[in-house]
């Protein structure tokens, strides 16, 4: 599903030159769940940035449903996008002007998805993670576990080939966090691809691999016994 | 989609109450501004267009030029008008005379109604031909055939018949000549360069020549409108003019006479000639207020975007998850203008209710009877459609380009593009807007302190305490009736002097056929000139620099002797005041001779350089009678009713018929400003309104920014920092940026008032420095009241709880 090729990332601002990733090569298979680990300033987050398609790489090939991405044009990497791939991320990003119902439909306006055919996922989604009955509320009036939730919710709706996590309970507390990694493992194992940048052995724990990155650099990658 | 967005923008506009109040009051009340200037301006540029032959209707003017000395007229002798039709039949296919015995205060009567009317005209026949108005009763085509008759407004007709029928009944024009109603139409439209209340026939004109129309090609009191043939044009026409002027203008004015053509549309905006029928505006005043109306709605954008910009920080959330779920550059592009063409909607309709509400005033100052269902009719709704298009996209470009340029992944982990913190766009929007209203302030303080200026130049006469009686056609027209009235007046210690003349001094002034020492005899040249009585020169306290003043201890002064100003002395080349003395000054009345020379003094207004003058006393009776059109007497400081009371009593024992009227002369001579004072008072209000619209747009912004850096601020007050360090912190950079405006705007304004105003005037008011100096200044007063209001609420935080939230 996702293989990178010397995948390389060099950020410059007048003075400074940071190479946030140096010829990273490895492959994802469909089905997956991958753990990306590694210290602070590693570069977890901007691989996770090109694998959603929402940063283009400096140099190296990105090969997204076997098609090379890297020269994609905004418009093109949107509409790959929309069509698979959602997002989960620390601090939820939910828009706190819309209801946690509208926050939820928001991938679906965008694919165009009739409104009755929204209205009927979304409370299926939102069922699916328990919280319906919130449904009416704005994310402030939220727990920050609810939050995530119905962060996950969003990421699920469009019934995406992949999910993206950054480290999704980063701002839990352990119950919660708890939670929201057993949603994640439950959706990998009806088929969606996953892949989570996480601080937190334990949440890795859920993985089939763990990626190690050192300063821009894969140093291990283990695949876990049970998956063997 | 729509729904999900108008839901977003309902949301967004409720929980920043402030920003959008500040966002729609400022777009309302500027496009309210810009609606009504620009009701105003297509106003003025309709003037005339309602004759539905406008095209083709040309008034024919003539330039007097004597070597710079003459006359730039807008009528004609009386035979031009049918010479001219008969000699180009093709191409001018009728014409008109308009003729008011050049007087525009006339006594009419009927039964025991006695009044003063101004707009009584007499024109041929051919007037309805010409011109479109609309008959309630009578026949147009006929109305004006016979002699003595006259056709009357709707207005005129309530105003002397009232419920009686108009038609056929007889009204008495100056107590002499017995005109029959012919005719009522519609009143006169309010556009229109020329508003009658009375059109006579011109047979009666006729009458009162003694069966003959004056045959002089060099009097030139009468208007003259051609409608040019279908098909003709008019440069042709004007290539025909000179062989006009050279075949029947007589040979000593041949060479002085330039005839050329006006179209009729553009009479009230573009012509300032000598003998106008009415003041006219000026077309420049029309396009700085077009200028004006502009800027207001550009300012009044630029909050908008501004605003959008600098809150744009709370939404950049929005816009990465939009990104991220899916949206396309393009849709958010959308969603950004679509809100800001939905809140200029509002604004819009708010707008609306503004100018019905503010609408009567505005007519009361501007004289106008402007309306706001004009808006709604077919082809301005269009233009209404295409203002809210052009502001809504214009206001919205900018925030949803800039917005929609968001990258997710640095949104998403709260990285604003440095731009947003930086500010550099929302720093040059704040300069212009500062900019604009600092260069208007000073435009419009430049107005008002020439206008003060005109009021109290020298003019080199003494105007005040003047009291001026129109005496055309009455008894004071006999020297003698005249001669003992004076007496009678001067009986009263609080009258200080009397004289007589034929223009009101300082307002107009005719021109007189003169041939000074030097030209040779078959040549007369034109000179401004007024007629005069005895004491003139000491009721108008004009000094002699040479020579004496008329006095009535020498009999044959009034025969014999001119007063010439220091102006003719240099442009006849004299060698000096003293050298003119005695030098023979030929005028029709025959050989005359100055016996002094006077200093200079404001003959017309002051957009005029004075030039050359000639004061001349008349003597042949018929020339009393005809050139005695004003008595001015000067009065002292006593009680001016008392006064006033007394000369009324003294006019009824030698005038039994005619209504005591009168006008202070300082009144005569401020109205010739009247445009200028229009033009000061819209500018005024305008430029107060875009310092609002300004200033409201700098509190939303200051107030934003102080927001944005609670924190900073908590931090910075845990640091030690006093109140004042943190009201610098958070004035300093607007007064950066104001400071900035005033010295862009210094120049700008110094180059476009000079450019554009007082170029109107050739006496100028030197410009103040304190003008440009206030300005600024009232600019940064203002911008630091606003800022240091939110600057203070911000600098008393308590540093500990923004900490804790943060």
């Amino acid at each position: 599903m996702i293989k990178t090729v010397e995948l390389t990332k060099i950020f410059r601002t007048d003075e400074v030159e940071t190479t946030a990733l140096n010829k990273v090569s490895f492959k994802i298979k469909q089905g997956e769940f991958v753990a990306i680990m590694g210290p602070s300033g590693c570069g977890k987050s901007t691989l996770l940035n090109i694998l959603g398609l929402l940063d283009n790489p400096s140099e190296g090939r990105y090969y997204f449903l076997d098609t090379e991405v890297s020269s994609h044009s905004e418009r093109q990497r949107a509409k790959l996008r929309k069509e698979n791939i959602g997002f989960v991320f620390q601090n939820f990003n939910l828009i706190d002007e819309l209801t946690v119902f509208e926050n939820v439909e928001l991938p679906l306006i965008y694919l165009r998805t009739p409104a009755s055919e929204r209205k009927r996922r979304v409370n299926e989604v939102l069922e699916q993670m328990q919280i319906l009955h919130r449904k009416k509320h704005f994310p402030l009036q939220l727990s920050g576990g609810q939050q995530q939730r119905v962060a996950v919710a969003r990421a699920v709706i469009a019934k995406p080939k992949l999910i993206l996590a950054d480290e999704p309970t980063g701002n839990l507390d352990s119950v919660h966090g708890e939670e929201v990694m057993a949603m994640l493992e439950a959706l990998n194992q009806q088929g969606t691809t996953l892949v989570i940048v996480t601080h937190s052995q334990r949440d890795a724990e859920y993985s089939q691999r763990i990626v190690r990155l050192y300063d821009g650099q894969i140093i291990t990658e283990n695949i876990k016994e049970s998956v063997k | 989609m729509f729904i999900h967005y108008v839901k977003i923008l309902l949301r967004n506009l409720y929980k920043k109450k402030i920003y959008s109040f500040v966002n729609m009051t400022g777009l309302a009340i500027g496009i309210a501004s810009f609606i009504l200037i620009m009701l105003f301006v297509v106003d003025e540029l309709g003037y005339d267009r309602h004759h539905s032959r406008a095209d083709r209707i040309y008034r024919l003017c003539m330039v007097y030029d004597f070597g710079g000395v003459g006359e730039n007229s807008a009528s004609q002798p009386f035979p031009v008008a049918f010479t001219l039709k008969d000699e180009y039949p093709d191409m001018v296919q009728n014409i008109v005379r308009i003729f008011n015995f050049q007087s525009t205060r006339n006594f009419i009567e009927y039964g025991d109604l006695k009044f003063i009317e101004k707009r009584f005209f007499f024109a041929d026949s051919t007037f309805f031909e010409i011109f479109d108005h609309e008959f309630i009763a009578g026949n147009a085509k006929t109305a004006l055939d016979e002699p003595n008759s006259v056709v009357i407004t709707e207005s005129i007709a309530g105003k002397y018949f009232r419920d009686e029928d108009p038609l056929g009944k007889i009204i008495d024009f100056e107590s002499g000549l017995h005109l029959k109603v012919t005719g009522i139409i519609k009143d006169v439209p309010e556009q229109s360069h020329f508003i009658f209340d009375f059109i006579g026939s011109m047979g009666s004109v006729k009458n009162m020549f003694r069966g003959r129309l004056p045959d002089t090609w060099v009097w030139n009191p009468c208007w003259t409108y051609l409608l040019l043939s279908e098909g003709a044009s008019v440069e042709q026409l004007e290539l025909q003019l000179p062989e006009f002027t050279e075949k029947f203008f007589f040979d000593a004015q041949k060479e002085s006479i330039t005839l050329y053509t006006q179209p009729l549309t553009d009479i009230h905006l573009r012509s300032k000639l000598d003998y106008e029928i009415q003041p006219n505006s000026n077309i420049t005043y029309i396009g700085i207020l077009i200028i004006i109306a502009v800027f207001i709605l550009i300012i009044a954008s630029i909050n908008f975007m501004n605003l959008a910009t600098a809150t744009s920080g709370t939404r950049a959330r929005e816009i990465g998850i939009r990104k991220v779920t899916g949206a396309y550059r393009s849709q958010l592009i959308g969603q950004f203008l679509g809100e800001s063409l939905f809140l200029t909607l509002i604004s819009m309709i708010l707008a609306f209710i503004l100018v019905e509400i503010v609408m009567p005033v505005f007519n009361g100052f501007t004289g106008k009877d402007l309306e706001i269902n004009s808006l709604f009719t077919l082809p301005n709704f269009f233009l209404v459609l295409i203002l809210w298009l052009v502001v809504g996209i214009f206001s919205g470009l900018y925030p949803a380009f800039f917005l929609s340029a968001f990258k997710p992944i640095s949104v998403l982990r709260g990285m604003i593009g440095s731009e947003v913190r930086r500010g550099t766009g929302r720093k040059i929007l704040v300069v212009f807007q500062f900019t604009v209203t600092i260069a208007l302030l000073v435009g419009t303080l430049v107005i008002f302190s020439q206008l003060k200026y005109v009021g109290n130049t020298d003019l080199g006469f003494n105007k005040d305490n003047i009291v001026l009686l129109p005496v055309n056609r009455t008894a004071m027209a006999d020297l003698e009736v005249y001669t003992s009235f004076k007496n009678e007046l001067l009986q009263n210690p609080d009258i200080l002097s009397v004289t007589a003349m034929d223009d009101i001094i300082g307002a107009a002034h005719n021109t007189h056929e003169f041939r000074p020492e030097g030209v040779p005899e078959d040549e007369w040249h034109f000179f401004p000139a007024l007629v005069i009585r005895h004491d003139f020169v000491k009721t108008f306290e004009i000094e002699i620099v040479s020579g004496r003043d008329y006095s009535e201890d020498f009999k044959t002064d009034a025969a014999n002797s001119v007063l010439i100003n220091e102006a003719m002395v240099k442009h006849l080349g004299w060698r000096s005041n003293l050298d003119a003395l005695g030098r023979k000054f030929r005028s029709l009345a025959g050989d005359e001779r100055v016996i002094g020379v006077f200093k200079d003094f404001h003959a017309t207004s002051l957009h005029e350089a004075s030039g050359p003058f000639v004061l001349n006393i008349k003597e042949r009776p018929i020339e009393i009678r005809y050139f005695i059109r004003y008595v001015a007497i000067k009065i002292g400081h006593g009680d001016p009713g008392k006064t006033l009371a007394f000369i009324r009593q003294k006019w009824n024992d030698f005038e039994d018929v005619r209504p005591f009227d009168y006008s202070f002369l300082d009144d005569e001579l401020s109205g010739l400003y009247e445009d200028e004072k229009n033009l000061g008072m819209l500018s005024l209000v305008f430029t107060l309104i875009i310092m609002f619209i300004a200033a409201l747009g700098l509190f939303g912004l200051a107030s934003f920014m102080a927001e944005k850096r609670t924190k900073e601020i908590s931090i910075r007050k845990v640091m030690g920092a006093s109140i004042i360090h943190i009201f610098m912190l958070l004035s300093g950079e607007f007064v950066k940026l104001i400071l900035i405006a005033t010295f862009i705007a210094w120049p700008l304004s110094y180059f476009l008032i000079d450019e554009f105003f007082l170029n109107q005037f050739y006496q100028r008011v030197p410009l103040n420095v304190w003008i440009f100096i206030m300005s600024g200044l009232f600019a940064l007063i203002i911008a630091l009241i606003i800022t240091s209001y939110r600057a203070i609420t911000a600098s008393h935080t308590n540093p500990a709880e923004s900490l804790k939230y943060e």
